[in-house]
C-alpha cells in the first residue's frame, strides 16, 4: 500500500546512507593526511566535500518534496524529520573533516609529537566507529545500540581532556607551540563529530519511540 | 582516494525518474482548445502536451471544465448534441477530430473509467469480455479477461466467482473490474475521470496504487478534484480555474509543470492559493 | 427560540397536527374501500350468477341456442389467436418505435416532436374511434373483410401506444452510466443499443406487452364495429369470419332466457381469469427481473 510514498522513503535513507558513507570516507581522508602530513592528499579532501554538499541538497529537496505531496503522518513524518536532521549532523560532521584537513595544511611541514598524534588517531578511529554505530543503529531501528554511543562519547570526551594535557606540556617548546594549538582544534573537531553520532542515535530513538529526548544533558 | 560515483546519480538509477523534457515523448499534443455547450463556453484556448507512461492529473475547483477536457481525449463528448469543439489535440501526431478518423477505434485504444463505478448488470466475466466481443477481439478470450483482471489486481478475489454477478461486488472492487473492462481492450492510454471519489480511503489507495504500476505500460490522464491525491500519484500536474468574462464562466489553463513543483514552488498565484486551500 | 422553551415538557400533549393526520388517512382508507366493495360486488354478483355454468361444456361446446349445450369455444378461440396476433404486431413495431424515439431521433427535429405528440394523444383515443377506423379502412378500404386479421390489426393500433410508451420507460430507464461505459470501450450505436439497452429493458417492454394484451382482450366495441360476427359454430381462423368472448358474453347478455344470462356470467368468468392470469403473469415477470441500478 502507498508504494510510491514507500519508495521515496526508501530513497531518501539509501541517499542519507550513501552520504553516511561519504562522510566515513572523508573522515578517514583527513585522519590519513594528518597522519602522513600529505598536503595533497589534504586538498583532495577539501575538495570532496562538494560531493557531500550536493547529496545534502539533495535529500533536502526530496524532503520538500515528499512532504509537499505525499503529507506522510505517524512512523512516516517521523522517518522523514529524523532523516531531515541526520542530514545535518551529517553535513556538520563533513564540515568538520574540511576544518581538520585545512589545520593538517597549516603545520604539514611541522614534525609531530607522537605521543599527541597517536592520541589524536585514537580519537579519529573511535570516531569512526561511531558513524558507523550510528547509522547503522539507524538502519536496523535499534534503540539499544543507538543508546550505546553514549558510552562511546565518553570514551573520546576522555580522550579529548587527555589530549589538551598533552598539548598543555608540549607548549613549552616553542616549535611545538603552534603545532599545538591546531591539534586543539582538530582535536575539538573530532570530539564534535563525537557528537553529532550521538545525535543521529537520539534521532533513531525518537523515531521509534515517538518522543524526542537527549541521551545526556549537554551541560556536563 | 577514489571519487565514488555520487549517490544522487545513484539514487536516481534506483527510481523512475522522469525523463528530463526533451526525451519525453508526447502523446496528446492539445492546441488552442475550446468547448462549448451551445452559446456557453465551458472551457477556453487550453494548449498542454501529455506524455508517454506519464500519469498527468488536472485539478482545479468545480466548474473549470476539466471534466469536458478529458472528455474531449476519447471524443465522449460527441455524444453531447450540443458540445461543440475548436482547436486541435494530436493523438501520437494525428488529428484526433479530423474527417476520417473512427471514434470506435479512438475509444479502443483510449479507455475511460468513470466517477460512479458502472460495472454492466451481467457476470463478471461478460463485463470484462465484452469490449473484446463488441470489437471482434475474441481469440483466446479467457485470456484476455484473465489478464486483464490480472493487471486490474482483481484476479485473486474473483478467479473463483467469474460467473457470479458484477453487480455483488464492492465498490472499489466494482471500480477495479471496470479498469479491467477498460485494460481487455488493449488500449495505449487510460483516461480516469475523478476514479476514485466514490470510494472509501482504503480502496482509494489501491487504485492509486494500481496506477503506479500501470504507467509502466499505458499513459494515465486522471482528473480529481482531490489535490493531495494529485500530489501523490501524478507526475504532471495541470491546474485549470474559472475565468469570467461577459458574465460567462468559462475555465482555463492556469499552470502546468511537473507536480513537486507545483505543490512546492508554483508559478502562479492562483495556482498557490487552491494548492494551500485558500482559495475563495 | 427562547430558553423558556425548554422546559416544556417532552412527554404528553397533544399537538395540532395530529388529529389532522388522522383524518387524512380516514380519508384514504374510505377512498380504498370504496373502490374495493364496488369492485367486491361485482365479483360476487358474477360468480353467484354464472359459476355453476363453468364447466368442461362451456368450453367445449360451440354456441346454440339451446342454453344447456351453448358453449362459447370458438369465442374463446378467436380471443386466443387475437392475443397471440397482437403480440405478434404490437411488440416489434411498439419496440422498434421507442428505439428510434430515445436513441436516435433528434428531438429538436419537429416531425420528431410531432410524432411523440401524436403517439401521446392516440393512447388516450377511445376505442370505439378505433373501431370505425377499422371498418372503413381495413375492412372496406383494404377489402379484408370481416376477418379476424382485421380485428387483430385494429386491436393493434389501439394498444400500440401503450406499448410504445411502456417500451420507451424502460428504455429510458437504463442508466446513462451504462451506455457511457459502452460507448467509451468502442461500441457503436447499435451494439450498445443491442447487447445493453434492449437486454435490460426486456423484463419492462414485456410487462408493458402483457399489460396491453390484458387490456386488448377485453375489448367490445371495436370488434363488433367490424363485424364480429354473433352465432359462429365453426372453429374461427385468421382469414375467416370470428366472434369474440366479449361480444360472445354482449350478446348472450341481449337474449331473454335467463339461463343464458347465467351463460354470460359463466364467460365473464372465463374472461376475467384471462386476464387476471396476464395480470400475474406481468407482476411475476416484473417482480423477478427488478433491477437495483
Amino acid at each position: 500500500m502507498r508504494i510510491s510514498l514507500q519508495e521515496e522513503l526508501d530513497q531518501l535513507e539509501a541517499s542519507l546512507q550513501e552520504e553516511g558513507t561519504l562522510v566515513l570516507r572523508a573522515l578517514r581522508g583527513c585522519l590519513n593526511a594528518l597522519e602522513r602530513h600529505d598536503a595533497e592528499l589534504a586538498d583532495e579532501v577539501i575538495a570532496f566535500d562538494d560531493e557531500v554538499d550536493e547529496t545534502y541538497v539533495a535529500i533536502e529537496e526530496g524532503i520538500q518534496s515528499l512532504l509537499a505531496r505525499q503529507t506522510p503522518v505517524a512512523i512516516d513524518l517521523r522517518n522523514v524529520l529524523a532523516v531531515l536532521h541526520i542530514n545535518l549532523h551529517l553535513e556538520r560532521m563533513a564540515d568538520y573533516c574540511v576544518t581538520v584537513a585545512k589545520l593538517t595544511k597549516l603545520v604539514h611541514d611541522t614534525p609531530p609529537d607522537e605521543t599527541l598524534a597517536e592520541a589524536l588517531e585514537d580519537m579519529g578511529t573511535r570516531a569512526e566507529e561511531m558513524i558507523q554505530a550510528a547509522l547503522d543503529s539507524f538502519a536496523n531501528r535499534d534503540v539499544e545500540s543507538a543508546e550505546s554511543l553514549v558510552d562511546m562519547d565518553e570514551l573520546i570526551d576522555a580522550a579529548n581532556r587527555r589530549v589538551v594535557h598533552q598539548i598543555l606540556s608540549i607548549s613549552a617548546d616553542p616549535d611545538l607551540r603552534e603545532w599545538g594549538l591546531r591539534m586543539l582544534l582538530v582535536s575539538r573537531c573530532l570530539e564534535r563529530i563525537g557528537d553529532h553520532a550521538v545525535d543521529i542515535g537520539e534521532q533513531t530513538a525518537f523515531l521509534v519511540s515517538g518522543q524526542f529526548r537527549e541521551f545526556t544533558d549537554a551541560s556536563h | 582516494m577514489t571519487i565514488i560515483e555520487s549517490p544522487v546519480q545513484v539514487a536516481q538509477q534506483q527510481t523512475r525518474e522522469l525523463p528530463p523534457p526533451e526525451k519525453r515523448e508526447i502523446v496528446f499534443d492539445v492546441s488552442a482548445l475550446t468547448v462549448s455547450y451551445g452559446e456557453n463556453p465551458a472551457l477556453k484556448n487550453v494548449s498542454l502536451d501529455v506524455y508517454k507512461n506519464f500519469v498527468t492529473a488536472f485539478i482545479g475547483p468545480s466548474g473549470c471544465g476539466k471534466s469536458t477536457f478529458i472528455r474531449c481525449f476519447n471524443r465522449m463528448n460527441d455524444l453531447i448534441p450540443s458540445a461543440v469543439v475548436e482547436g486541435t489535440i494530436l493523438y501520437r501526431g494525428n488529428d484526433l477530430y479530423g474527417p476520417d478518423v473512427d471514434a470506435v477505434e479512438v475509444r479502443r485504444r483510449i479507455g475511460m473509467v468513470f466517477q460512479k463505478p458502472n460495472p454492466f448488470p451481467k457476470s463478471i466475466y461478460d463485463n470484462v469480455a465484452f469490449g473484446p466481443r463488441v470489437l471482434g477481439m475474441t481469440d483466446d478470450l479467457d485470456g484476455r479477461v484473465e489478464r486483464a483482471l490480472h493487471q486490474a489486481a482483481l484476479w485473486d478475489e474473483v478467479k473463483d466467482r467469474l460467473k457470479d454477478g458484477a453487480l455483488g461486488l464492492s465498490g472499489g472492487q466494482q471500480q477495479r473490474l471496470c479498469i479491467a473492462r477498460c485494460l481487455a481492450v488493449e488500449p495505449d492510454v487510460l483516461l480516469m475521470d475523478e476514479p476514485a471519489s466514490a470510494l472509501d480511503p482504503i480502496s482509494t489507495t489501491r487504485i492509486e496504487d494500481l496506477m503506479h504500476d500501470l504507467k509502466r505500460e499505458y499513459t494515465i490522464v486522471i482528473v480529481t478534484h482531490n489535490m493531495q491525491q494529485a500530489a501523490r500519484i501524478a507526475d504532471m500536474t495541470a491546474f485549470f480555474s474559472v475565468q469570467v468574462e461577459d458574465g460567462r464562466r468559462s475555465g482555463v489553463l492556469v499552470e502546468y509543470d511537473a507536480t513537486p513543483t507545483i505543490f512546492t514552488k508554483p508559478a502562479d498565484k492562483r495556482t498557490e492559493d487552491y494548492v494551500t486551500g485558500r482559495f475563495g | 427560540m427562547s430558553v423558556a422553551s425548554a422546559d416544556v415538557p417532552i412527554q404528553g400533549g397533544r399537538r395540532r397536527g395530529v388529529w389532522r393526520g388522522r383524518i387524512f388517512v380516514g380519508l384514504l382508507l374510505l377512498s380504498m374501500a370504496v373502490g374495493f366493495i364496488a369492485l367486491g360486488t361485482l365479483f360476487f354478483d358474477v360468480l353467484s350468477r354464472g359459476l355453476a355454468y363453468v364447466d368442461p361444456v362451456l368450453l367445449t361446446n360451440p354456441p346454440s341456442s339451446d342454453p344447456d349445450i351453448a358453449g362459447a369455444r370458438p369465442a374463446i378461440l378467436a380471443t386466443l389467436y387475437l392475443g397471440i396476433l397482437l403480440i405478434l404486431f404490437t411488440v416489434p413495431i411498439g419496440v422498434g418505435t421507442a428505439i428510434y424515439l430515445e436513441e436516435y431521433a433528434d428531438r429538436n427535429r419537429w416531425y420528431n416532436r410531432l410524432l411523440e405528440l401524436n403517439i401521446q394523444n392516440l393512447a388516450a383515443v377511445p376505442s370505439i374511434v378505433y373501431g370505425i377506423l377499422g371498418l372503413a379502412f381495413l375492412v372496406r378500404g383494404l377489402g379484408l373483410g370481416r376477418v379476424l386479421l382485421a380485428g387483430a390489426l385494429i386491436l393493434t393500433l389501439l394498444v400500440l401506444p401503450t406499448v410504445i410508451i411502456a417500451a420507451r420507460e424502460a428504455i429510458r430507464a437504463v442508466p446513462g452510466s451504462i451506455r457511457e461505459g459502452a460507448y467509451a470501450l468502442g461500441a457503436t450505436q447499435w451494439q450498445v443499443i443491442s447487447r445493453q439497452v434492449l437486454p435490460n429493458a426486456i423484463p419492462g417492454i414485456a410487462t408493458g406487452s402483457i399489460l396491453a394484451l390484458a387490456r386488448a382482450i377485453g375489448e367490445t366495441a371495436p370488434l363488433i364495429l367490424i363485424g364480429a360476427l354473433t352465432f359462429i359454430s365453426f372453429n374461427p381462423t385468421v382469414m375467416g369470419p370470428f366472434t369474440a368472448l366479449p361480444v360472445q358474453i354482449y350478446n348472450w347478455t341481449k337474449l331473454p332466457d335467463p339461463k343464458f344470462k347465467a351463460l354470460a356470467a359463466a364467460a365473464i368468468i372465463v374472461l376475467l381469469i384471462m386476464v387476471l392470469l396476464l395480470n400475474a403473469a406481468a407482476i411475476w415477470l416484473r417482480n423477478r427481473y427488478q433491477k437495483r441500478w
